[in-house]
């Protein structure tokens, strides 16, 4: 029995995202449809910061800088080359002048990721609590304000335009299985656990011998790594791109995702972010009139703002641990006894 | 038991996703073109950042709309107006906006007065082949420059920066008589930089003298040290082209250190409310589509003016009329193509408005600058926080970027 708990776990999350496009492409409107696309590409997001956060238990409000890297960077490269000397005159001539294609600029972007990650994490994986948080804040200041500045690299404070639109749900929908792939390859790994032990008592851990700075830089440029690629898929959905889409609010949205569906679990991350989505998209909707089973609904606006907001709090409230209490799913060889388990 | 509740709660998960995802597949109302109307969409930011401009373009839109209808429409057609609110600019409510108005029927789009913030809308369109039209983007970048061949059919009604910052230029050097500038950039969006950029051109070209040339960007908390610099120059005149969150420091603070130097900007500093407390705004000069003061020279702005405030909705800023202006822009388009809505077919006309009347002056379009240049200018002084209308001003030649 135990040898396919690993398999039910696995299976909850993909199953979840699963349902969400099969459910989406086929019921949706095609008018929808791309809110839709950009909730499961939030799934991606939230599973590549789990990596980092939920193994570590140190909160990074850092992991959107490398979404920022590697969406910029796979956006800027996808440009055709002979679009780019107009749109974007003041790049380098090496960016200016070449293209890759969109595998390839998901490539890079997840490259990017990493390398950033791992640059970036020598020095901050040494800290832990609260400076740690503010550290990580700081990078993605450092980040914010290079892309928005500096414009031999991008396109500055504008909006980076003709974007090739890649992303469908096809492209998201494997994206995202992707990411929950290797975010649960690693925790499952040697050196996950590892990360876990730390997690739960960093003294014993150490006196195990696991080196905990090591194995949170590891965890961190794994989460870079597929942050970047998360950004590649995000950056191909939307088709333009601005650096204020890929700072603070993105950052908090996804934090709040993860804390919502309970951060110590992929299927929490997973969970997290579909739940505040699926809220963000009825209310939104709402505030432009909706029919729900005959019921005519049109909310003021900023209801989508304040009430999930309000929907975050109830459930923090009522399930201090998120959704998932920050269990994965494990379906017994039976059906009678059923549970989630605890990671 | 426990177990049992634990099932329960993932079955009741999936079933979420299964249940969201049917109520709201059910929200979409769909449509198509009816024969006797012609659908408009229009995408814009109604109760973010761009709303103080979105809104009252809106509104004077859906007022010329009526007028058009009350005459009989467009060759006996009706033109309905559908919109839809992007949520503060969110590129994926952006997208889903123009995907449901075109579902509903919509054959031509509109959106909001930034090119940045209405970049996904844009592309949306332009993607269906739509002609997109801005009622006050004004920068170059509403066409083929930010778009590249699909930009063909993008154009706003807004004037390209290029006039406006000439218009500013030659006001203030041969009307004025101001011989040597200050200029202030605001890098935060385009059409803020490239104003002074075609102020500087023009103003160099006419003979004046820059004197010192400081930047920013809103937001990076650098205000008051360019406050200090540009008070450590003496000029004529100091000129800008900015509203956001750093402009009432920037007037309050050069004023506060005893600076009266005349100070002009671009219709970014246009209406009132960005007044700073405590400061009263005089020496002040800009340039607007139109005065909202009460005091405009056009007899239809003024009409258009009393209707929107009769509706309880009075413009804040003279961009409004540009919501009229590319209506009538619009209407003259389909017009021409007799009756055709067909995007590629509008966009080849309207490339070709040289001199349109329209209710907020002579629009004219060219291959390269889909904005418009050529429009007849309201000069706007301010002294002690009251605005008043000077004298209509029209560029002579386009600056440079």
């Amino acid at each position: 029995m135990r040898r396919t708990t690993w398999l039910q776990e696995l299976l909850a999350p993909i199953a979840l995202v699963a349902l969400l496009a099969i459910a989406s492409s086929l019921w949706v409107s095609s008018a929808d449809q791309s809110k839709f696309q950009t909730a499961i590409v939030y799934v991606a997001i939230v599973a590549a910061l789990y990596v980092f956060v939920g193994n570590s238990g140190v909160l990074s409000f850092g992991q959107v800088s490398f979404v920022a890297v590697g969406a910029f960077s796979a956006g800027v490269m996808t440009i055709p080359a002979g679009t780019k000397p107009g749109v974007l005159p003041t790049l380098f001539p090496l960016l200016r002048d070449h293209s890759i294609s969109n595998v390839w600029s998901l490539v890079l972007a997840a490259g990017l990721g990493g390398v950033y990650a791992f640059a970036v994490g020598i020095p901050l994986m040494r800290l832990s609590g609260i400076a740690a948080g503010i550290a990580t804040l700081a990078v993605l200041g450092i980040t914010y304000n290079l892309l928005t500045y500096w414009n031999s690299i991008g396109p500055g404070a504008t909006t980076l335009s003709l974007i090739p639109e890649t992303t469908d749900y096809w492209q998201a929908t494997v994206g995202a299985i992707s990411v929950i792939l290797v975010a649960f390859g690693y925790q499952r790994s040697r050196f996950g656990r590892q990360l876990r032990a730390a997690r739960e008592d960093p003294a014993a851990a150490r006196a195990a011998g696991i080196d905990i700075h090591r194995q949170r830089l590891w965890a961190f440029t794994l989460s870079g790594a597929l942050s970047g690629f998360t950004g590649g898929l995000y950056v191909h959905l939307l088709g333009s791109i601005q650096t204020n889409q890929v700072y603070l609010d993105l950052t908090f949205l996804t934090l709040a995702m993860l804390v919502v569906g309970g951060i110590s679990s992929l299927l929490g991350a997973v969970v997290g972010a579909i739940a505040i989505s699926l809220f963000t998209i009825l209310l939104g909707n709402s505030e432009e009139g909706i029919h729900v089973f005959g019921w005519g609904i049109k909310a003021p606006a900023g209801t989508s703002l304040v009430g999930v907001a309000v929907v975050m709090l109830v459930i923090l409230l009522l399930r201090p641990a998120g959704i998932t209490g920050g269990r994965e799913f494990s379906l017994p060889s039976t059906f009678a006894r059923p549970r989630l388990r605890s990671r | 038991m426990r177990g049992t509740k634990r099932w329960g709660l993932a079955v009741a998960l999936a079933l979420v996703v299964a249940i969201a995802v049917a109520a709201v597949g059910v929200t979409t109302a769909s449509g198509a073109q009816s024969a006797g109307t012609i659908k408009l969409a229009y995408v814009a930011d109604f109760t973010g950042q761009m709303a103080p401009f979105d809104n009252p373009a809106l509104t004077a839109a859906k007022l010329e709309i009526k007028n058009v209808n009350a005459k009989g429409g467009v060759l006996g057609k009706k033109l309905v107006l559908l919109q839809c609110d992007t949520q503060n600019s969110k590129p994926d409510v952006s997208k889903s906006c123009v995907d449901n108005l075109v579902g509903q029927g919509a054959v031509i789009g509109l959106v909001t007065c930034d090119v940045d913030a209405a970049t996904a809308a844009i592309q949306e369109f332009l993607n269906k082949n739509l002609l997109t039209v801005s009622p006050c983007i004004g920068t170059d970048q509403m066409g083929p420059k930010r778009f590249g061949a699909k930009g063909k059919l993008a154009f706003s009604f807004g004037n390209v920066a290029q006039d406006e910052g000439a218009a500013m230029a030659e006001y203030a050097y041969n009307v004025k008589h101001w011989k040597t500038a200050i200029t202030v950039t605001d890098n935060v969006i385009v059409y803020f930089k490239n104003i002074v950029q075609a102020f500087t051109s023009r103003f160099k070209q006419l003979g004046g003298k820059i004197v010192d040339a400081e930047s920013f960007t809103a937001g990076d908390k650098t205000i008051s040290s360019v406050v200090s610099r540009v008070n450590s120059h003496k000029a004529a005149v100091i000129v800008t082209s900015d509203g956001f969150a750093d402009w009432p420091t920037e007037f309050a603070g050069i004023r506060s250190l005893g600076n009266n130097t005349p100070i002009m900007n671009s219709w970014a500093g246009d209406g009132t409310y960005w007044y700073p407390k405590g400061t009263k705004v005089s020496n002040y000069w800009y340039v607007t589509y139109a005065s909202v003061f009460g005091d405009d020279p056009s007899p239809q702005v003024k009409a258009l003016i009393a209707q929107m405030k009769a509706i309880h909705q009075p413009p804040a800023t003279g961009a409004f009329v540009q919501g009229s202006a590319a209506i009538d822009g619009i209407v003259a388009a389909i017009k021409s193509a007799k009756g055709s809505t067909t995007g590629s077919t509008l966009a080849a006309i309207m490339v070709k408005f040289h001199n349109l009347p329209t209710i907020s002056g002579k629009v004219s379009f060219s291959p390269s600058l889909h904005s418009v240049f050529g429009r007849a200018y309201r000069v706007m002084e301010v002294q002690n926080s009251k605005p008043k209308f000077v004298q209509l001003y029209t560029t002579k030649k386009l600056g440079t970027l």
